[in-house]
């Protein structure tokens, strides 16, 4: 079900999608070694951010509606048009 | 009005009724003429931490959306600004105040919930600038590139917003909210909406999921989460108990711990103010899909401080579940009955808006509405001393 949710919902831009992925490879190799542990956190703390980024940029992506955005620049058009009353 | 009197003194008893509507009329009118005057003087400050991915963003989207109107990014600006500006309200992110970049944290080997990452010299003297009426030049943390970019010009609001890890770190800031909300996210839970939002990312895991909720506890633990001692409201999510050993976070339990005592809040309360109350609205009158809905309110302690606590486990299926509750609630700062009800409908696509959390962050929402109409109604009728301050 986790996922089909995934792919009906609009995808991360691949160049966040890309720094996410290589971010968690660092993160890897930066906890590897020992007495590490502020390398560690710094770079996982680094996923958690570059995460939540890719998460808002698929939330602006979502909220993107191409009839919303077309009419934004031709509200006179047919298909645009709205009256109050 | 004092004219008016005089000549209605000669009234007839009929037209006298008349003439009282008409002043009230006009009552109305001036106290939003000086609410628009005293706004001007000053600015309510508020304050919202959470854990990066707890849905701070979604309870903004909720707060601003009580005082109307959508929240846009500056028009024209840094299009990775991280503030958002609606008519009422100003909402500025506190990683905005990060004294070292991405690269700065890695050689140093700190994460961006260390105190040592943020400067709350400059984050003190900006809100301090913003309360007392003054644009301010705020830096922009560029969450992509992970960069301190070029300032953006930031005027002071009707009520601003302070959004981040660490809004009551700093005493000097702390003293300068008028309120302070923490989120509280239980471990189970932050794990499960943290699978729902990377899993489906290239490169995440399970594993790497925990090991970044893992090695950021530490961290966490020491500089974020003590911080809600300190916060007038705290919405704590936790696992239902409905379902035994459930943990997907799908159902949840949610927990308003509000102070008491403060002067412009007044916390919410379940049929009768200070008692203990368990309450299952399923039954003849409403009838609940698998696994029901269970409130509990009563007093608490927390931290020492005195409390009332409003608790709901459980989700809505259908509006007449949430007028019912909604109708059993006093002391919402609603301004018609059903408020709460019509808000959360408003945005019924907002993540939570079935359970506890769109619930109680709309109930803080009005709540903060009514503080704010408190502060500058308090501001108008002593014009005198607001000069002063």
């Amino acid at each position: 079900a986790l996922a089909l949710v995934a792919r009906s919902a609009p995808s991360t831009p691949p160049d966040i999608a890309a720094k996410v992925s290589e971010s968690i490879k660092k993160a890897e190799e930066a906890c590897a070694g020992e007495n590490t542990e502020g390398e560690c956190a710094a770079a996982w703390d680094e996923v958690e951010e570059l995460s939540a980024a890719a998460s808002h940029a698929r939330d602006k992506l979502k909220e993107n509606d191409p009839l919303e955005n077309y009419c934004k620049d031709n509200p006179e058009t047919d298909e645009c048009r709205t009256y109050e009353d | 009005p004092a004219a008016g009197k005089a000549h209605l003194l000669g009234f007839h008893q009929k037209q006298l009724i008349l003439f009282t509507s008409e002043r009230r009329a006009a009552a109305r009118r001036s106290s939003s003429s000086s609410f628009e005057v005293s706004c001007e003087a000053k600015t309510v400050v508020i304050g919202l931490a959470a854990d990066s991915g707890c849905g701070k963003s979604t309870f903004m989207r909720r707060l601003t959306s009580v005082f109307g109107g959508a929240a846009e990014p500056p028009r024209g600006g840094n299009p990775d600004s991280n503030t958002l500006i609606s008519d009422v309200t100003t909402v500025i992110c506190l990683d905005d105040y990060h004294s070292l970049d991405r690269t700065g944290r890695k050689e140093k080997g700190v994460t961006a919930l260390d105190p040592r990452a943020n400067n709350f010299d400059l984050m003190y003297e900006q809100v301090k600038a913003i309360k007392d009426g003054k644009a301010i030049e705020k830096p922009i943390y560029n969450h992509v590139t992970g960069l301190l970019d070029p300032p953006e010009l930031i005027q002071p609001p009707k009520i601003l917003v302070i959004e981040g890890l660490h809004p009551m770190y700093d005493a000097r800031v702390r003293d300068l909210l008028d309120f302070s909300i923490y989120l509280d996210i239980s471990n189970d839970v932050k794990f499960a909406w943290k699978i729902q939002r990377d899993m489906a990312e290239r490169g995440h895991s399970l594993e790497s999921i925990k090991a970044s909720i893992q090695a950021r506890k530490p961290d966490f633990d020491a500089y974020i989460d003590p911080q809600k001692k300190y916060a007038d409201a705290v919405i704590e999510v936790l696992p239902t108990q409905l379902i035994p050993g459930d943990n997907e976070g799908k159902v949840l339990r949610v927990r308003l711990i509000m102070k008491e005592g403060l002067k412009y809040f007044k916390p919410v309360y379940l049929f009768d103010e200070g008692s203990t109350i368990n309450w299952i609205p399923c039954g003849r009158k409403l009838t609940c899909s698998y696994p029901g809905i269970k409130f509990f309110y009563g007093p608490d302690s927390y931290f020492s401080n005195e409390v009332s606590l409003l608790e709901m486990d459980g989700q809505f299926d259908r509006l007449e579940e949430l007028i019912y509750v909604e109708s059993h609630l006093s002391n919402l700062s609603t301004k018609f009955y059903g408020e709460v009800t019509q808000q959360l409908l408003k945005h019924s696509d907002f993540p939570g808006s079935n359970n506890g959390t769109g619930l109680f962050q709309t109930i803080v929402g009005l709540k903060i509405r009514d503080l704010y109409e408190q502060l500058i109604a308090e501001t108008a009728a002593t014009p005198a001393e607001a000069a002063k301050v």
